[in-house]
């Protein structure tokens, strides 16, 4: 199958000028300006396929945003090789600009006062669609995502996740290969996120685009993507599949629970006590040995106040795969 | 190369309709925004009421000459933020990285960006213009040559906050620079070129071209002095070009931007 | 006492953080000044001819501290933020602390303002003393009395953008009004002294705040008199004590309104 990206031996930094405190630091900042290089990609390489759903996650400063705009043409690379859909997003953006689409995190594009449809029409002469060709898809892509009840209702009127699924679809008419959605669910409500999660698994398998899903939300690319790259301070920490993801990181959970008494407990396989203090405690369950439910039933669900289930932390996951590394 | 131009024209058509609907969709503001600009306009008279009441002339300047020199600054100014106002915002949209939205889509930036907002209240500015020529100069060639030139005198009234705006790309304060030049075109724009020194009236042909924009053009109208249209025709075509060009190389130093300025 | 000095030092300390932007602001009031003395040039053309008893220097310097008063004390802003405290209901909340709404705002608008207030006073001094050579008429002793006469004129001007900003009471939108009030001071009084003016204007612009905020310290400041420093500082007595009413007034009505609406 074709490679939708490939990305060989990226590397991007900037330079931060750093100003010290108060009057004096502003004023020895413009005669001697002192530059901080921050190395937000470091020499990651990774291949992408075609109709491949994949995620890049990592925390915050990671360098996920700056990956992204280097594989649409908004920043340059300082070393490496890019190559989307077979274009140089540096030197032909535009080009690429018709084959790919974007949404960003919350960045609104669509019209607020019209209607989808006619937000539609407009991004599709944004893409040079003639006009019999962008009402079909529109058709087409209504149908697919169920849009026909609102799709005549102005923007401002539906609600926060009909609003989104119009701003992905919108990014889709003019049938774009490759798909960026960066953070598109960042701040949503848990029933927004997994309509939109339904929405984009059912984009791929129609359409077979290309789907490149950058969040710092574990959940979110849980359910979605085969594929996951981790990337932390600018370096590729792991690029595996989501099954040995799971296998390996995240089949453990926190469980923690506040007791109206206190109860005795002890480690048993598959489940760990971290924290046993007062009437507070706190496990961890392994849920390729134990499931939930038996961590449950051993603290005992009468004699519990208050109970919390969290995925292990994105920065402990981390963690962990570099001391994995280093063993 | 025809159909790029056609489609890009109608983009920029939809965007300029789509804002304009939504600056429509409070019809009490709509209508007030534009009767205070009127107003507004129309305030400035008192000024040269009371100077002329002093004097017979300013600068060579009766209030006829006045008058229509105001009304084709208003006209200029009501042009250009009607339909660009995003360029004389434009080092803020640099420096807040607001125009990564624009580096996505398939369209020149540029034009892309400068038509993406409206200003309501200029339409008051064009009413008042086209006032003052109809009270003062109403001839069936002046309406075309005074609306010639302030399409033109917008087009470079535009170009300059375009190259103005660019220095973001460069410096990191230089939003003040862009609104200040702006604001001198303006200020300039009230008076009329005989009270300045010739060397004034150099930069006012050079680099804060009011001359070009306002001076020559009130010439034109009330001397008669149609063929000085070919030159501004031609300098229109000369600051478009370098608008044009400082922001293309502005943003490709923007793209491979290896220097952000923050604090720490 | 002290708290309202406190809100007054707070914001000078944020506003030497816009020092710069300041700077960048003196380019478009010595435009303004060069533009003005231009014009005045131009019309004096016999240097040593006086119009209504003023010179040309005398025109010059008045713009330069009109222009001065304007760019320092510039209260959209103020307005602005007084409109949303309205609007949102904020206004209420003040209530329950121990200070006066009224109080608190002249403070704070007064802190911002001090800093750009010495900046232009000392631009416009320099410009003019580098344009024109020299102050006229004005002794070191008539300084104290300028400076009174300017602190008051600020104080009122702040008050009566407070008045307009409470309109947004019974009016949702008290810009147009703000604009109303900052497009007379500049009209009537920035360019020209009143004396300028038709005399059937004059007798109302005597008592207007165009009097007060604008015309009176610049007219002190090129042509001193003691007759006139008693005429202005009586009518800015006058204003100050309307005005502080006035705006009491307002408030406390305002406020029970939207008690009673509940915002």
């Amino acid at each position: 199958m074709a490679k939708a990206i490939k990305v060989k031996n990226l590397s991007k930094e900037f330079k931060v000028k750093i100003k010290g405190k108060g009057l004096k630091g502003s004023l020895k900042a413009i005669i001697k300006p002192q530059v901080k290089v921050i190395k937000a990609v470091q020499n990651i390489s990774f291949e992408v396929e075609e109709g491949e759903i994949i995620a890049f996650i990592g925390p915050n400063g990671a360098g996920k945003s700056t990956t992204i705009k280097m594989l649409t043409g908004i920043l340059f690379p300082n070393q490496g090789q890019v190559s989307v859909l077979g274009f140089n997003p540096k030197t032909e953006r535009q080009k690429l600009a018709y084959q790919i689409g974007t949404v960003f995190g919350q960045k609104e594009q669509l019209w607020m006062h019209l209607t989808p449809y006619d937000n539609f029409m407009f991004f599709g002469a944004i893409y040079d669609l003639p006009e019999k060709e962008a009402e079909s898809r529109i058709n087409e892509l209504s149908e697919v995502f169920g849009l026909n009840e609102f799709i005549n209702t102005p923007v401002r009127n539906l609600s926060l996740g009909q609003r989104i699924r119009c701003e992905i679809v919108a990014s889709l008419i003019h049938k774009p290969k490759v798909l960026f959605l960066d953070e598109p669910t960042i701040g949503l409500d848990p029933v927004v996120k997994e309509n939109i999660r339904v929405l984009i698994k059912k984009m791929n398998k129609e359409f077979n685009t290309t789907i490149f899903l950058t969040s710092h939300d574990v959940g979110d690319i849980e359910k979605l993507c085969k594929r996951v790259i981790i990337i932390d301070g600018g370096q590729i920490v792991l690029d595996d599949t989501m099954e040995n993801l799971k296998y390996h990181y995240l089949n453990r959970k926190l469980v923690e629970a506040k007791m109206k008494e206190k109860i005795d407990i002890n480690d048993e396989p598959g489940i760990t006590v971290i924290k046993d203090k007062g009437y507070n405690l706190k496990l961890e369950v392994d849920t390729n040995e134990r499931s939930i439910a038996d961590a449950i039933k051993l603290l005992d669900p009468d004699k519990m106040i208050d109970i919390n289930i969290s995925n292990v932390p994105l920065e402990e996951i981390i963690r962990e795969i570099y001391q994995k590394e280093g063993s | 190369m025809l159909t790029v131009v056609k489609n890009q024209i109608k983009v920029s058509f939809y965007s300029f309709k789509y804002s304009l609907m939504r600056e429509m969709i409070n019809k009490t503001t709509f209508l007030s925004n534009i009767i205070f600009m009127i107003l507004n306009d129309a305030t400035l008279i008192i000024q040269w009421l009371v100077l002329f009441s002093l004097v017979d002339e300013v600068g060579g300047y009766g209030m006829r000459e006045v008058l229509i020199m105001w009304g084709l600054t208003a006209n200029i100014y009501g042009i250009s933020r009607l339909f660009f106002k995003s360029a004389y915002n434009l080092s803020n949209t640099i420096n807040t990285g607001k125009l990564d939205a624009y580096l996505v889509q398939p369209k020149n930036v540029l034009i892309s960006y400068i038509t993406s907002s409206v200003s309501v209240s200029a339409i008051g500015d064009i009413i008042f213009g086209y006032i003052m020529l109809f009270l003062f100069g109403f001839s069936f060639s002046n309406l075309l040559i005074f609306s010639l030139l302030s399409i033109v005198g917008a087009t470079i009234d535009v170009s300059i906050s375009i190259i103005y705006g660019s220095l973001a790309f460069w410096l990191s304060r230089s939003d003040r620079v862009a609104s200040t030049a702006n604001d001198m075109i303006i200020y300039f724009s009230n008076h009329p070129e005989g009270i300045f020194s010739n060397f004034i009236k150099v930069i006012l042909y050079s680099i804060i071209p009011v001359g070009i924009m306002i001076y020559m053009p009130v010439r034109i109208i009330t001397q008669g002095k149609t063929l000085l249209i070919i030159f501004s025709l031609i300098s229109a075509v000369l600051f478009c070009w370098l608008a044009y060009k400082i922001f293309q190389r502005g943003l490709r130093r923007y793209s491979s931007s290896s220097l952000m300025i923050s604090r720490i | 006492m002290r708290k309202y000095y406190y809100i007054f030092k707070a914001n000078i300390m944020s506003n030497l953080q816009y020092i710069f932007n300041i700077m960048i602001s003196f380019i478009n009031y010595f435009i303004l000044i060069f533009i003005y003395l231009n014009v005045w040039q131009y019309i004096y053309s016999d240097p040593s001819k006086l119009i209504y008893h003023y010179s040309v220097q005398q025109m010059v310097w008045y713009v330069i501290i009109t222009e001065m008063l304007w760019f320092a004390t510039s209260g959209r802003i103020l307005c602005q933020n007084i409109s949303n405290d309205v609007r949102s209901g904020n206004i209420a909340y003040n209530m329950n602390k121990p200070y006066s709404y009224i109080g608190y705002v002249l403070a704070n608008h007064l802190g911002e303002i001090l800093v750009s207030g010495l900046l232009y006073g000392t631009a416009g001094l320099i410009m003019g003393l580098i344009l024109l050579g020299g102050i006229p008429t004005l002794s070191l002793a008539y300084i104290p009395f300028i400076l009174i006469v300017i602190i008051f004129s600020v104080i009122i001007n702040t008050m009566l953008i407070t008045v307009v900003g409470l309109i947004s009471f019974w009016i949702e939108d008290s810009s147009p009004f703000y604009w109303l009030y900052s497009k007379l001071l500049l009209v009537f009084g920035v360019f020209f002294p009143i004396e300028f003016f038709p005399k059937y204007l004059q007798g109302f612009l005597q008592y207007s705040p165009v009097y007060v905020t604008i015309y009176g310290p610049a007219k002190l400041f090129v042509d001193f008199s003691y007759v006139n420093l008693f005429k202005i500082i009586s009518v800015q007595t006058l204003y100050l004590v309307i005005a502080y009413l006035g705006c009491q007034y307002m408030y406390e009505r305002g406020v029970r309104k939207l008690n009673v609406n509940g915002g």
